[in-house]
């Protein structure tokens, strides 16, 4: 049989039909003389501008402010300082001291949540039985208001009449001073985070762990591989780039905590649970250091900048292999 | 048929403009109203040509509402009520509505609005500290033509009127009357000892004593502690605390001639005072308590029979009487009041008490500048005034405080009388937010028992100093 011969029958008919004029609908007739980049760009243009507005105008008016000696409260002379801002929240050895505070924040409560979030995932994925259920049930702390758990905790943690001290003393124990004693404050502010943001490691493991192919596991199991041979070279493999992204929403939400902070400990005892954020709000709102503020947090933006891009360098290493 | 469709596209979007135009059409009715405000302004100003006095009734006027802003505490609740319910005889047009915020987002609230050169209230009650903050951006009104209209400075204690409206205040904390206005006084406060009768006897009158005392009275009472003070982080719950030590036992915590901190705070004598704070008073409280503790925690260790003695604000005392927050210690008034006794606070080197209490400040930005000051040229009446203590306020008129009405209102009002001369503020300045940041963050350390004295006045003197020294080189 010959190519010709082959051909599909409806093109034969359609070229048999007497031609008809081709009429355009009545949108591409009212648009149709402008191109369609054009097109295009008007369709993005309100939200192109949305964000400029709201975002990008902001962003530029605090680069500006940094480099001043602009403050909101005070009727005061503008004059520029250009980097003399940067230098001194640079060199300030209380901003150094948050940073450390919130790095180990950060590496504690981010760790903890991944540890616990993909261990919980992880049982819950062998489990078919009222797994929807448990699974609903435990994302019910991501979906309360930071402000309002700071607040229950704060009385639960209450070293006098708080119900884990009740707990602790039932069992024997002395009275443990959660919230006034820097590290523990600082373990207290790690474990209620993490109380409120482990579901969030846990749902996105969940999804990585059930869409790992079961055959993988059957071929696994012809082999006679362990449990554990299965979790190290398939599961873990697998699953180990989604647990990235949700480490990396996560970190950089921890980085920038202020709300728990606020509520649960108020940065104290002293300054020892107070991140950079809390910090950063107390020079912009309390000290009215506009141009300070402005400048310390064009720098927390470069940071997270910087560490994002290193990171998904790595993530898409990860993914490449 | 096209043409048709074009037609009916053409009627809708012209129905649309109509509507469009009629919604501005109601915008115009909105302008009216707008418009209708100087009205009311006319009104007042009217009502008080017709009443003479400084606030006369004009059934007729427009209605106005003054907005105050104040924190959350027994005080706002008790403004509102008695000025509209007092207010309303003199001027029915005009009711008044306290807007109570949290305590640590008080100064956030007012200076927000201040930013934006607009604000939703009419009076701002600032606390003493921050009137140079609000006087320096411009955004409350300057008072002093005002005042020497509507008050007789001699009626006040030089202190009050000092540090609730002066800016600059005057080094020795006086009334200067050369100085500037920018606020009146709305409610008067200090530090007082409550202290148990039933186990303490009489109030200790020295500081030492006070130790003693709280002491004995933990190692007598199984499961009470000897003391409860303030010493929480958040706003300046811990500072006072520690500045009251300081003073009480002859210190400074600057010198404002020289803008001087480095060898003031951290001198050997207040080492020594605040030493004491640390291993004779710290351990007499509730474990874990002072490094949290504020009015409304130091109220509760007394009304639950925890500490035998507490430090606490007169203005924050309301309801420690009543048996609805007392019912530990009795069943009624009189039963409470058998075993709560109020005392100033105890003598040391010498007898300063910290101050506490605000003035009512007008906002730049109010539209109702002239019943604002109708208000407050009202409230600063003698007979309005002793009105407000029979009420439960803390006024700060001498006749007023030492009236019976006043001293007979509250079991607490005559400690507080006691102590009025001695009453001492600290900085008003621009920049009191930078420097109480590091006062009460660091007094919080101390009192959570996370630092030592001499490390956290050394630490005050280093972080100020250099503030301090930033504004005397910008124009001392």
């Amino acid at each position: 049989m010959s190519a010709a011969e082959g051909a599909p029958a409806p093109v034969r008919s359609a070229a048999s039909a007497p031609p008809q004029a081709f009429t355009l609908p009545p949108a591409a007739r009212r648009w149709g003389r402008v191109p369609d980049r054009w097109i295009a760009r008007l369709s993005a243009a309100p939200a192109v501008l949305f964000l400029l507005a709201l975002f990008l105008f902001p962003l530029l008016w605090a680069v500006v402010l940094s480099f001043s000696t602009y403050s909101a409260t005070r009727n005061q002379p503008l004059e520029w300082v250009w980097f003399a801002n940067y230098v001194d929240v640079l060199t300030s050895p209380q901003v150094w001291e948050r940073a450390v505070i919130t790095l180990v924040f950060v590496v504690g409560a981010v760790g903890l949540q991944t540890v616990v979030g993909f261990s919980i995932a992880f049982l819950l994925a062998r489990r078919r039985r009222g797994r929807g259920a448990l699974t609903i049930l435990l994302l019910l702390p991501m979906m309360l208001s930071p402000v309002v758990i700071g607040a229950f905790w704060k009385l639960m943690l209450d070293a006098q009449f708080g119900v884990v001290n009740q707990i602790v003393r039932a069992f024997g124990g002395e009275s443990i001073l959660w919230l006034t004693q820097p590290r523990l404050a600082l373990l207290s502010l790690i474990v209620v985070d993490s109380w409120q943001w482990t579901p969030f490691i846990m749902v996105i493991a969940l999804a990585g762990l059930t869409a790992v192919p079961r055959y993988l596991f059957e071929a696994a199991e012809i082999d006679r591989a362990s449990e554990w041979f299965k979790f190290r070279h398939i599961t873990l493999p697998l699953v180990w780039p989604l647990l990235l992204i949700a480490v990396l929403f996560r970190a950089i939400d921890a980085f920038r905590l202020f709300d728990l902070v606020y509520v649960l400990t108020g940065g104290g005892p002293g300054s020892s649970t107070e991140t950079l954020s809390y910090h950063l709000y107390k020079v912009a709102f309390q000290n009215s250091d506009t141009a300070v503020a402005s400048a310390y947090g064009i720098l927390m933006v470069i940071v997270v900048t910087l560490a994002t891009q290193v990171y998904v360098r790595y993530l898409t290493k990860v993914q490449a292999r | 048929m096209l043409d048709t469709v074009r037609r009916a596209r053409l009627l809708w979007l012209l129905a649309v403009a109509v509507l469009v135009l009629a919604g501005c059409g109601g915008g115009g009715d909105d302008e009216g109203g707008e418009d209708a405000e100087p009205a009311a302004e006319e009104g007042t100003d009217a009502a008080d040509d017709g009443g003479g006095d400084d606030a006369a009734a004009d059934e007729g006027g427009e209605p106005v509402e003054l907005s105050i802003i104040w924190f959350e505490w027994p005080p706002a609740q008790l403004l509102e009520d008695f000025a509209n319910q007092e207010y309303s005889k003199v001027n029915p047009n005009v009711t008044i509505r306290v807007d109570a915020v949290p305590n640590p987002q008080w100064h956030d609230a007012i200076f927000t609005q201040f930013a934006a050169r607009q604000t939703d209230f009419d009076i701002a009650i600032l606390d003493s500290q921050w009137i140079g903050e609000a006087v320096e951006g411009g955004h409350v009104l300057d008072m002093t033509e005002f005042a020497a209209e509507a008050i007789n400075p001699d009626d006040y204690p030089p202190n009050l009127l000092s540090a609730y409206g002066q800016y600059p205040r005057s080094p020795d904390g006086l009334y200067d009357p050369d100085g500037k206005l920018y606020g009146l006084p709305v409610l008067a406060d200090s530090y007082v000892l409550i202290y148990r009768k039933d186990l303490i006897g009489d109030p200790p009158e020295t500081w030492d004593e006070m130790i003693e005392k709280a002491r004995t009275c933990q190692e007598e009472n199984e499961g009470m502690y000897g003391l409860a003070f303030h010493g929480a982080g958040g706003s300046d719950e811990a500072a006072v605390m520690l500045n009251t030590v300081i003073w009480v036992h002859g210190g400074e915590i600057w010198d404002p001639e020289t803008y001087q901190v480095e060898g003031v705070i951290n001198s050997p004598e207040n080492v020594a005072a605040v030493e004491k704070l640390e291993n004779e008073m710290l351990p007499l409280t509730p474990p874990g308590f002072a490094g949290t503790a504020f009015i409304p925690e130091v109220n509760a260790a007394m009304a639950q029979s925890q500490t035998c003695m507490g430090l606490n604000w007169v203005a924050g005392l309301e309801g420690i009487q009543t048996p609805e927050q007392s019912g530990a210690l009795g069943s009624t008034e009189e039963e409470i009041l058998e075993k709560l006794g109020f005392a100033r606070v105890p003598v040391q080197e010498t007898d300063i008490v910290s101050l506490g209490g605000m003035g009512m400040s007008v906002s730049a930005y109010t539209e109702h500048e002239q019943e604002v000051l109708d208000f407050i040229a009202w409230f600063q009446q003698p007979d309005v005034q002793k009105a407000w203590a029979e009420f439960g306020g803390v006024p700060a008129r001498t006749d007023a405080l030492n009236s019976d009405e006043f001293l007979n209102a509250r079991p607490w009002n005559a400690a507080f009388v006691e102590s009025v001369d001695k009453l001492k503020d600290f900085w008003n300045m621009p920049e009191y937010y930078r420097l109480l940041d590091i006062h009460n963050s660091q007094a919080n350390a101390l009192m959570s028992g996370t630092q030592g004295a001499k490390e956290t006045l050394d630490n005050i003197a280093r972080e100020q100093q250099a503030i301090m020294d930033e504004i005397r080189e910008g124009g001392l």
